[in-house]
Parts: structure tokens; C-alpha cells; sequence
């Protein structure tokens, strides 16, 4: 449905950073590595975010022109790009592990708590409170057709429509990850604001 | 006896009371003009203070006029930064009603500003042009009086002044020439001459290497590793080992973007 306008498919603008050859390699003076996770960080979040990546594996990623600037044949270690989600992590809580081996990150462009009230504005402003809906419906399903094509919507007025539309937190949560939900939601249960029912395949969550 | 040649004791007394009124001329010339100076110096400022008065507005707002202004101050000897330690308040201060110091004072904040957030990435020395892009970018976004005065222009002179202004503060602040550009280096640290040297040939391609500095400076190869190894810990330059030879980039050039 959103094909042609997928996030994921338009040019990201790479900072100027990226264009500096030392930026791949790890820098040895630790004031000098600092400000380099620091631009790490904001690269990753930034791109993500255009993106609309939610859980970004390392792996596959090394090799993609996030960590690769092929027209400088330089590239980030998958070491080093391990190191770094470790700094996020650690230091800003923007990032965390989806698997022990350290293999498949989540990127906290909006952490669980952001996301939580961007999902708790957006029942307010909607005036869901009361019903119940599955977490495949919250994200993809028969409400994600109007999410969609607001979407679309605002794919097509591109930056300038996501900036214009206050409420364009809305369409953000529009094929957010099943792993980011479950979290997101479980700050929502704790703040009382959400119920979270049924089993694995088919959970369901009711917001007050 | 004669009274020309003054020969004789008389001519004694005769020499002392003409040096005396020679003396006593010489003091009324010197009164007189001081009452001149001082009168001039009077209808000078008066001028002045009516000038930046009319204009005030525009020394504040364009850079150029204010530039200029800045020139003509520095021509008939006027330092518009002038520490107030000896007067009871600024000259310019109270010629301006503070807007010009303030404008200076404000820009200096700033300038510290973004010495501080880069000094991890480029230890502390950074070059003017990219504290004004800075400056410049963050112009709208400025809190309080500053805002108000900072409209996007050309702030290289102004950056200059203000920096100089933050000199009474002993932070270290300072201006650094190397190569061509015109850097501030906002740590007290000085930099020896075969630093400054490897810095300037930096500027020329964006990096050095060690055999290109054994090439083109004629050293041993542990003076230049040597050199570079100083830069390193001062982080002053950063390293790229993707290169056939390790590289040392300068992180001026990663705001001069492209690739």
C-alpha cells in the first residue's frame, strides 16, 4: 500500500561526518572516540528514524550504506558498530540488545516511555478510551487504513506536512516492531492507562 | 660691558630669569592646548554619541555598518571593548546605552558555546569560519537580548572582537593563525613549531601521513610519528586506518562536508 512512498525507499541525507574518512574507523583517544559515538549515535537514531527501523540488524546492516560509505570505501567494523549501540545503550538508553549475541539492536528513536505517550495521546485525541484492539490493529490493521493513508498523506507533503501536523505523532506507531509495542504498552499498563490481554498469537489491549 | 655677549655674573641672573619665562611661555602654550584638545575631544565625543545614537539601530543589525563602524573606532584609536576597570563606567557603554557591548558580550557567549560542544571532537581548536556557521545557525534560535540583536550576516569581525573581549577573563581563549586560517583554540595549551608545522600541511589535503611529512618536511620517521602521535592525545587530529597508509585527518575538514 505504501509501495511507492515507503519510507525506507527515499534518499537519507547523510551528515558531513559522514563524509569524513576517520569517522569509520575507531578513534583511539577516548575524548576523540566520545564526540565520534556521540555523531555515531545521532547517525543511527537520525537514519532510523527516517527510515522508520525499529529493529536494526547488525548483521545485514554492516553492509548497508548506513555503515558503508562506498564512495569513500570506508565502513564501520562490526565490532566497532557493536561498541557503539553498547555506548547508546548504555549511556542514553537508546538503543538495547534484541538478542544475546549481540546481532540485532533496537533503536530507540523514541524509547518505550516516548512511545507510550505518543500511543496515549493518540488514544486520547482519537477517542479510544474503552475499546479494545489487537496489537495487529493498533499498528497494521482495519485502523492502520486511516493511519495508512494519513501516511501517505503525509509521505506526500513530506517534511514539511510532518512538521505542519502537530498531531503527526499519529501515524507514528504505524508498523512500529511487535517487540517495541509489547514494551511501550507495558509502561502504559504501568501507568495504568492500558490493559494488556490473551496469549501470544492474538493479544489484545484495552486503554482507559 | 656687553649686554649681548651677557658675559659676567650679571648674565647669571639674566640666563635664569629667561629660562624662566621661557618655561612660563612654554606652560601657556601647553594650557592652551589642552583647552583645544579637550574642546575637541568634547565636540568629538558629543558627535560620536549622536552618531551611535542615530544609528545605533544599525550598528546593532548589519554587520557591514557595524564592521565599519568597528574600523573607525580602531582608526582614531578608540577600542569599542575597552575594559571599564579605570572609568566609573564604559565609554562605550554609555555612548551606546550598552546595546553595541552587549552585542559583543552576547556574541562572545556564543562563541564559547560552540568551542565547548566541539571541543571533544576537535580538541579544542576550531576555525573561525565554522564557529560563524555556527553562530550564524544558531542565530534565530538565541535566548534573550542576543536574539534580538543577531540577525544572519557576516560575523567573522565580530567573532574576532568578541573573542578578543574574552581576554580579561584569563580563560584561555585566544586567536591562533595556522596556514592560512584563522583558528580559536579555546585550551591553554600552545602548540610547538613542528605541531604547528604538521597542522598547516594538514590544511592542505585534509590529512597527513607519515611518509608524506618524511617527503615533504625532511624529518625522520620518529619525529613525524612522534609529532602526530602528540596531535593524537591533544585529539586534535583524527586517524583513519582504512588508508593504505594511516591517515590523520584534521576535524576541520568534517564540516567542510563533501566526499
Amino acid at each position: 500500500m505504501t509501495a511507492p512512498l515507503s519510507p525506507a525507499d527515499q534518499p537519507f541525507t547523510f551528515p558531513r561526518e559522514y563524509h569524513f574518512p576517520p569517522f569509520f574507523t575507531r578513534q583511539r583517544n577516548a575524548i576523540t572516540y566520545t564526540a565520534q559515538c556521540q555523531k555515531w549515535s545521532k547517525l543511527i537514531l537520525d537514519y532510523c528514524r527516517a527510515k522508520r527501523i525499529w529493529r536494526l540488524p547488525l548483521v545485514d546492516a554492516i553492509d548497508g550504506e548506513l555503515f558503508w560509505n562506498k564512495s569513500l570505501n570506508r565502513r564501520l567494523s562490526l565490532a566497532d558498530a557493536r561498541e557503539i549501540i553498547d555506548v547508546m545503550k548504555a549511556k542514553e538508553g537508546r538503543a538495547e540488545w534484541a538478542s544475546k549475541d549481540k546481532n540485532v539492536a533496537l533503536v530507540y528513536w523514541r524509547n518505550p516511555e516516548e512511545w507510550a505517550t505518543v500511543i496515549g495521546d493518540w488514544v486520547e485525541e482519537t477517542a479510544q478510551r474503552g475499546t479494545v484492539l489487537t496489537l495487529y490493529e493498533l499498528t497494521e490493521g482495519d485502523l492502520s487504513a486511516s493511519q495508512g493513508m494519513c501516511w501517505l498523506f503525509f509521505n506526500f507533503l513530506g517534511d514539511f506536512g510532518r512538521r505542519v501536523g502537530t498531531d503527526g505523532s499519529v501515524v507514528e506507531f504505524h508498523g512500529m516492531d511487535a517487540e517495541v509495542l509489547q514494551k511501550s504498552l507495558n509502561v502504559l499498563v504501568k501507568r495504568g492507562k492500558a490493559q494488556v490481554f490473551g496469549n501470544e498469537d492474538q493479544q489484545g489491549v484495552k486503554f482507559f | 660691558m656687553s649686554k649681548k655677549k651677557g658675559v659676567g655674573l650679571a648674565a647669571f641672573d639674566r640666563r635664569h630669569l629667561s629660562s624662566q619665562q621661557y618655561a612660563d611661555h612654554g606652560r601657556i602654550i601647553h594650557r592652551q592646548h589642552i583647552d583645544e584638545l579637550s574642546t575637541q575631544l568634547a565636540i568629538f565625543q558629543s558627535l560620536l554619541a549622536h552618531f551611535s545614537n542615530t544609528h545605533s539601530a544599525a550598528i546593532r543589525s548589519d554587520p557591514s555598518f557595524r564592521a565599519a563602524f568597528a574600523r573607525m573606532c580602531t582608526a582614531i584609536g578608540v577600542d569599542p571593548l575597552a575594559s571599564s576597570s579605570n572609568r566609573k563606567g564604559n565609554f562605550w557603554a554609555e555612548m551606546l546605552g550598552g546595546s553595541v557591548n552587549d552585542f559583543y558580550f552576547g556574541l562572545a557567549v556564543r562563541v564559547v558555546e560552540v568551542c565547548r560542544a566541539t571541543r571533544a571532537e576537535n580538541g579544542g581548536l576550531i576555525s573561525v569560519r565554522e564557529v560563524r556557521e555556527r553562530v550564524e545557525k544558531g542565530a534565530g534560535s538565541l535566548g534573550g537580548e542576543v536574539s534580538e540583536i543577531l540577525i544572519p550576516g557576516n560575523y567573522s569581525d565580530d567573532i574576532l572582537r568578541a573573542v578578543k573581549s574574552l581576554k580579561p577573563l584569563g580563560s584561555g581563549f585566544a586567536m591562533v593563525t595556522i596556514g592560512k586560517q584563522q583558528m580559536i583554540r579555546s585550551v591553554p595549551k600552545e602548540l610547538n613549531t613542528d605541531q604547528s608545522t604538521v597542522l598547516e600541511t594538514i590544511q592542505i589535503l585534509g590529512y597527513v601521513t607519515v611518509s608524506m611529512l618524511q617527503a615533504n618536511l625532511g624529518w625522520e620517521r620518529v619525529r613525524s610519528q612522534t609529532v602526530i602521535d602528540d596531535l593524537l592525545a591533544d585529539s586534535l587530529v583524527w586517524v583513519d586506518m582504512q588508508a593504505e597508509e594511516t591517515e590523520y585527518w584534521s576535524p576541520t575538514f568534517i564540516h567542510d562536508g563533501g566526499g
